[in-house]
């Protein structure tokens, strides 16, 4: 009897300190959102009592989870929200919403064309008539997709020589490094193979479903988490962990996907390593050998993205920097870049989603570094678009730092 | 002796029997006097499940009660809808209950009574009761659906007491009875204090009714009068949710802790009972004990409850009727009591109205306003029946609601839930009246001020029996302050506004006490902090 | 992951600990489960170098040979946190540095020593504004040090509101919270 004094039902937790509320990068920008609180764990109580209840501004939460971060009693704040939002919303998803969201179907199309749709979307009438169509911001920069896939490029160069290696992973490479920049996943390749392991894709990847989830396509999204979670166990099955690049994709993999998407993850989970977190363990206990090449000098400001944060394994990623002998990393203060994956895209978004992001534009500005360090693909096109300073994933940092050929030599023996 | 301290009828007692004795008086043309030694509702109205009983937990034994439950329970759901959830409701039997007596033979047995008394019951399996219910016991052996539903009390007063002021009743609350006035065998009116005041005054009326619950024992005392009173406590526990959407009984025998009530934003379990002194029925503990053992019956019911948040616990006094030793007494069961104490004990001017339940009050209310009548010589019929409560001509929130311009908000929305039809005369003028105050329960500063407007709130305590302001998650720790500055302000006197919080706080303490351990003993290190210590948030502009 | 000290817990006690600590050339690392109200004093932290897991918290410790060897967070999984000496500022019930059940007080993530009162009615006055005796439950310890089973962990120190005694529920305790956090600093650096 009640011998488990702190409520099973996560939400009852909430002491209604309104921290969450503190950081909250829409609420101080939108007074039409009631906040983290209200929209979570306040709303709840009263979507129980009646569906009526449901508040159309949920919509405005961007699910960048800071609230779960800040909140002292571990509630659950966002997810209690997308719940609602995927319960309670039942209007059907807007075509530009469907077209953001369907990561993986719109990249083979667009990919084909590559060459035809990034000169469009980067012409000014083109973006005008998306803003006036489907409601695509016309002053955003979207991201290019690039002509040639990396599962096409690693099919044709790389896949053939991995066998070789004596010990092996399987990559997750999410929808971005496969359509978008495929530059970071080959990165990723050299990286690895560099430490002596052969890199393998997952059968049928399937979107993490992070942006179906953000645009109400709930089904979509937990038929491809089944299909990922069927491959992910044959890897494991087959002595493969899953080694994933995209801090969001892993939050979703990892956290969305048992608490949203009611698809069980327990026995897969510990194998799903963060690239940053794996390598550091890898490299700290010994187990590789990095050769780092003489004079690589750099000054670099690490900002750590929201899902990171909610992930809580951003240690991993600045303590592998600092092991670059010429690094010096500045870590910026904790702020969220405003742009939330698929959010930041949509016209009704785009000045909450820049105001959002001026503390963090000011410092990086403020900082003036060379490059700016961060895990996330959609932090990377909202900084460099706001601020003009490249933004570099750790993983190609690391592809630039490393002596790749006298580290591969050395892990080899 | 001035001529407005005259009236054909002064009631004794501001809870839901008395509210509706007024209103039914007034509305047959009576002019009417409400005395109330606090605020509406503040005993055993206030101080229960708030459960729209279908009459079938008496069908078994008390037939009577049973049909005036269900007769009751229909009228209410026309008259009153704004203050009635109509949840349905589940008679459970466990696989224990078999063990002692009561498995699916008594199951049968129970069907049959309902259905003799006019109850619609109708057993249902297992599988059934778990997808209608789904936090429901999940060994359960049988189930029974009936028409309960969920009824909030303070509501169903105060829609009341309005109705009566409407119709010309006076209504004063922190007013205490004293004496009566008396010539002889005959009673001529009441001697009363006010409490705030301190003045002394009397009010004449050719029938005075004692209304006054489980304190009607001492107001009959001061005629001379015996009733055979018994205060039976009854213990409750709040938990920080909606547990269930469907009032969980079990089927067996009534006992401790056996009814399971959502209401609002919350679910109840109740309740204990225990013989009281009647010197200790104004200040009521629960104790470690009772709470043990509404847990424990509890999870019986609904396995969750032992991992679920308790706000808070507190406890009422049933104003049961021991034995009417006189036959002349005019009792239609044995669940309402009504006594002419001219016939019964040969006082003129006094009857007295008791027993009975929360949901059987509008029937008391009419049977205490027939004797009133009889004496006065009105033969005016009651209509009390056919006449919806004010806020309840249209109460459902989906209607209500779109009363506002625009996009209604959850301030908005909530108001119309508590208010119903009335909300319409909330004024959203500025943007500070939209804001909410209590952000648990929705409650705006229009609300508020709408309740002290119209609906006679002098303190915190007063302002939440209206509008569930700090009966939510934090049991006030973020609103108190904001709310005792708007309340303050309302009244005129900002002064008044650390004595407000002050009172509030410690009513909140006294339910948190009782249940302070796990996240609630981390509210209340919150609260003292923000209370004594910090004021981290900006509750200074609303 | 070795550390010279790990803080555990991020309010004002965890913090005066590891600022003092850390510009004293000690690495430290903070695991600090949600914000709080000292959260300026996070950032002067990272500037002189610490490590702050934000959002984390821990859940376990090893205690070896009557000596804290290592934490476990909810976020690392299995990297220990590991540290010559351990600062345990927890806080008090609202940062679940103590945890309250029906019938007893208990230190969650070490099981230390607490000192409170097992009759649960005489946790609490009537009067909301008395003193409450809950708020004076707290760890036990003997010098500086954390007892648990009556046995002091040698190099476990626990500060601020964590401690019986002292609450900044009941009052203004800010210069005690400091002055326990300094006094823990103290005995760590001559160590």
């Amino acid at each position: 009897m009640q011998e488990k004094n702190i409520s099973a039902n996560n939400f009852e937790q909430c002491q209604k300190c309104s921290l969450c509320e503190t950081v909250c990068p829409v609420m101080a920008n939108n007074p039409e959102y009631g906040g983290p609180k209200r929209s979570g764990p306040d709303g709840e109580r009263y979507r129980l009592k009646n569906g009526i209840f449901y508040d159309d501004s949920l919509k405005y939460c961007l699910n960048c989870k800071r609230c779960e971060v800040a909140c002292p009693s571990g509630v659950r704040i966002a997810d209690l929200i997308q719940q609602a939002r995927i319960d309670f919303n039942r209007r059907p998803p807007k075509l530009r919403d469907m077209m953001l969201a369907s990561t993986d179907q719109m990249g083979p199309v667009a990919s084909a064309f590559a060459p035809i749709v990034n000169f469009s979307l980067g012409l000014a009438p083109v973006k005008g008539l998306l803003d006036v169509t489907i409601g695509l911001d016309h002053r955003r920069t979207l991201p290019k997709y690039s002509s040639e896939t990396f599962v096409r490029w690693f099919n044709k160069h790389a896949a053939a020589s991995q066998d070789s290696f004596r010990k092996h992973v399987s990559y997750y490479h999410g929808c971005y490094a496969n359509y978008n920049y495929p530059q970071l996943a080959k990165d990723f390749v050299a990286v690895m193979n560099a430490f002596g392991y052969g890199v393998h894709l997952i059968e049928r990847e399937r979107c993490c479903g992070v942006a179906k989830i953000a645009n109400g396509m709930i089904e979509a999204a937990t038929r491809d988490a089944k299909i990922n979670m069927a491959a992910f166990r044959k890897s494991i099955s087959a002595g493969r962990d899953i080694i994933t690049v995209s801090t969001t994709c892993t939050m979703t993999l990892l956290e969305e996907y048992p608490e949203l998407l009611k698809v069980d993850n327990g026995d897969v989970k510990a194998h799903i390593n963060l690239v940053e977190q794996f390598l550091y363990k890898a490299i700290a206990s010994g187990e590789v050998k990095p050769v780092w090449k003489e004079g690589w000098k750099a000054r670099a400001a690490y900002h750590c993205p929201c899902h990171q944060e909610r992930l809580g394994l951003g240690i991993f990623t600045t303590e592998l920097l600092k092991m670059i002998p010429g690094m010096e990393l500045i870590e910026l203060e904790s702020n969220c870049c405003g742009i939330a994956g698929t959010y930041g895209f949509k016209k009704e978004n785009f000045k909450v989603s820049q105001m959002i992001g001026r503390p963090l534009f000011d410092e990086i500005a403020a900082v003036a570094p060379e490059f700016v360090a961060c895990e996330c693909e959609t932090c990377k096109w909202q900084i460099e678009m706001s601020t003009g300073v490249a933004v570099k994933n750790p993983v190609s940092i690391l592809a630039d730092a490393l002596d790749l050929q006298k580290t591969s030599e050395l892990n080899s023996l | 002796m001035p001529i407005n301290n005259e009236f054909d009828v002064i009631i004794v007692g501001g809870g839901i029997t008395g509210a509706g004795t007024a209103r039914d008086c007034a509305m047959r043309g009576l002019k009417v006097l409400l005395i109330e030694r606090h605020d509406i509702a503040t005993g055993a109205t206030g101080r229960n499940h708030g459960l729209l009983h279908s009459g079938a937990r008496y069908a078994l034994k008390d037939s009577e009660s049973a049909e005036e439950c269900i007769r009751e329970n229909k009228i209410l759901r026309s008259i009153a809808s704004n203050c009635i959830e109509d949840t349905g409701g589940l008679f459970i039997t466990l696989p224990e209950d078999a063990d002692s007596g009561f498995g699916l033979d008594y199951q049968t047995k129970f069907i049959d009574a309902c259905i003799k008394a006019g109850i619609d019951a109708q057993a249902i399996s297992p599988e059934e009761a778990r997808e209608k219910e789904p936090s429901v016991n999940p060994s359960l052996i049988g189930a029974v659906v009936v028409p309960d539903g969920s009824v909030d009390p303070f509501r169903l007063c105060a829609a009341n007491v309005t109705d009566a002021a409407m119709h010309g009743a006076k209504i004063l609350v922190y007013t205490e009875f004293l004496d009566f006035i008396r010539e002889g065998d005959t009673i001529l009116g009441v001697k009363v204090l006010d409490t705030r005041t301190g003045l002394k005054a009397e009010y004449r009326a050719p029938v005075t009714v004692n209304a006054a619950g489980i304190w009607g024992h001492g107001v009959a005392a001061k005629a001379g009068i015996h009733i055979g009173m018994y205060p039976a406590k009854g213990a409750l526990l709040v938990f920080g949710h909606r547990v269930n959407n469907v009032v969980i009984n079990r089927c067996r025998k009534s006992a401790d802790g056996d009814i399971l009530v959502p209401g609002d934003s919350v679910t109840v379990i109740g309740t204990t009972s225990t013989k009281v002194p009647f010197e200790e029925c104004d200040n009521m503990e629960v104790t470690p004990e009772e709470v043990s053992l509404l847990l424990r019956e509890g999870c019986a019911l609904c396995p969750s409850l032992a991992s679920t948040r308790i706000l808070r616990a507190y406890a009422g006094v049933r104003p049961l009727v021991a034995d009417d030793s006189d036959p002349s007494g005019r009792s239609i069961s044995r669940g309402i009591v009504c006594l002419d104490h001219e016939t019964r004990d040969g006082v003129k001017g006094f009857v007295s109205i008791t027993g009975g339940k929360l949901m059987t009050y509008r029937l008391m209310a009419e049977l205490a306003t027939d004797a009133v009548c009889r004496k006065l010589g009105e033969n005016k019929l009651c209509e009390t029946a056919e006449t919806p409560l004010p806020g309840s001509v249209d109460g459902r929130i989906e209607t209500v609601s779109k009363r506002f311009e625009g996009k209604v908000s959850l301030g908005q929305k909530s108001a119309a839930g508590r208010q119903g039809d009335l909300v319409g005369k909330l004024r959203f003028d500025s943007e500070a009246d939209r804001q909410l105050v209590c952000e648990c329960e929705n409650v705006t500063l229009a609300e508020i001020k709408y309740a002290v407007a119209e609906l006679g709130v002098t303190s915190l305590m007063d302002l939440r029996r209206r509008t569930r302001v700090g009966m939510g998650t934090c049991q006030g720790t973020l609103c108190i302050r904001k709310a005792a500055k708007a309340l303050a302000a309302a009244l005129g006197d900002p002064s008044l506004e650390g004595k407000l919080a002050a009172d509030y706080l410690d009513e909140r303490w006294k339910g948190m006490r009782a249940v302070g351990w796990g996240d609630t003993l981390r509210e209340m290190e919150f609260m003292q902090r923000v209370y004594k210590y910090e004021k981290p948030y900006s509750y200074d502009e609303i | 992951m070795k550390f010279d000290v790990v803080i555990i817990g991020g309010g004002l006690a965890g913090m005066t600990a590891a600022t003092e600590l850390q510009s004293s050339g000690l690495r430290c690392a903070v695991v600090a489960e949600g914000l709080s109200l000292h959260n300026a004093s996070r950032s002067g932290f990272k500037a002189a170098g610490g490590t702050l897991l934000q959002g984390d918290r821990v859940i376990s410790g090893r205690i070896e040979n009557g000596r804290l060897t290592g934490v476990f967070t909810e976020k690392l999984g299995d990297t220990v946190l590991e540290a010559d000496n351990f600062i345990l500022a927890s806080g008090k019930y609202f940062s679940r540095g103590l945890v309250a059940d029906m019938d007893k007080v208990y230190e969650p993530l070490f099981g230390l020593d607490v000192q409170y009162e097992p009759d649960r009615s005489k946790w609490f006055d009537r009067s909301f504004a008395a003193d409450q005796p809950f708020l004076d439950f707290g760890v036990k310890t003997e010098g500086l040090l954390a007892l648990k089973d009556g046995v002091p962990v040698a190099n476990l120190y626990p500060v601020g509101e964590v401690l019986a005694g002292i609450s900044s529920a009941s009052g203004d305790a800010t210069v005690q919270i400091r002055n326990s956090a300094l006094a823990a600093v103290k005995a760590i650096r001559r160590n």
